[in-house]
């Protein structure tokens, strides 16, 4: 492994590769990556590029935390589980890309896979209407924040977002997806 | 009633009343992990201010930078509840949404939130 880092580090800056986290991901984490995203990002973007990206990050990070198949529990009431996923971000042929994956129970697959089919399908104004209208709706039971994230997401890179589900065996299949800004 | 004052965090904003001039502020950004734990006390406050509120003007200014996909939903619940205040029981309420003129999406929001509240009386400011 030890031999491997620096080719593991060559690889990732032949990517653009800006930050990379891998691993069980916490709100708290997820802050001070945060932080440091948005100060490398000042240094080249004016404010707003730098809040669509943080905002593209944030709705991914907690879609891990919420949604990765694979959970530390929480110990108390007070805390939350931690979902354990990949999250990166670089630029790459003058294009920022940010993008997560994480592990999914096989039997969400095909709701989540026909939902960002229909993200993608949508224009402007077909993604802004579909976001007013669930944002009226009640919280999705299943849904730990309010079920807005994706349309968010899709919003936000005006449908550029690219998904997969590679399986892993009977039970789990990994979801990646990526945004291009 | 006990008075309003949340301290802003990275992750959450400053809510306070200003009770000279009957007035509720929202100033950060707000992305917690749970919003709901996360708002439970401005919405039990408001809830009893709207009971005692009279005649007078109640003035809700929100300056967000940024927030997150699901505290987009406790906004939207918020103007709900102070548009019903207007419909059901003639509050005199106005909410000003202070946005930054470099901040292209904070006013698309403001105009978004605004298309869909029609009987509330809902201001796009900008910041100077």
């Amino acid at each position: 492994m030890l031999d491997k880092l620096y080719n593991f580090k060559q690889q990732h800056d032949q990517c653009g590769v800006m930050l990379c986290f891998s691993g069980y991901l916490s709100q708290e984490l997820m802050i001070g990556i945060g932080e440091v995203l948005r100060n490398k990002l000042k240094q080249e973007e004016d404010s707003s590029m730098v809040l669509k990206i943080f905002s593209v990050f944030v709705e991914q990070a907690q879609n891990i935390m919420r949604y990765s198949a694979d959970q530390i529990p929480p110990n108390s009431e007070e805390d939350s589980a931690l979902g354990s996923g990949i999250l990166v971000i670089g630029k790459n042929q003058g294009h920022y890309y940010i993008s997560c994956g994480n592990i999914v129970d096989n039997h969400k697959v095909p709701h989540l896979n026909s939902q960002l089919i229909k993200l993608q399908q949508m224009d402007k104004e077909e993604l802004k209407q579909y976001y007013k209208e669930q944002r009226k709706k009640d919280t999705p039971q299943d849904s730990k924040g309010a079920g807005l994230g994706f349309i968010e997401l899709a919003r936000k890179s005006n449908s550029q977002f690219e998904f997969s589900f590679q399986p892993i065996d009977e039970h789990f299949a990994f979801f990646s997806f990526k945004t291009i800004l | 009633m006990d008075n309003l004052n949340i301290s802003a965090t990275t992750q959450t904003p400053a809510i306070y009343f200003d009770e000279e001039n009957q007035t509720l502020n929202m100033i950060g950004e707000c992305y917690p992990e749970n919003i709901t734990k996360f708002s439970l006390p401005l919405f039990a406050w408001l809830n009893n201010y709207l009971m005692v509120l009279e005649t007078q003007l109640f003035t809700v200014n929100i300056e967000l930078i940024y927030f997150n996909s699901s505290s987009s939903k406790m906004l939207l619940d918020l103007f709900d509840c102070l548009q019903s205040a207007v419909v059901e029981n003639q509050k005199n309420i106005v909410v000003n949404w202070i946005y930054d003129v470099e901040n292209e999406s904070a006013l698309e929001y403001g105009e978004e939130f605004k298309e869909d509240l029609n009987n509330l009386n809902f201001n796009l400011i900008e910041k100077n």
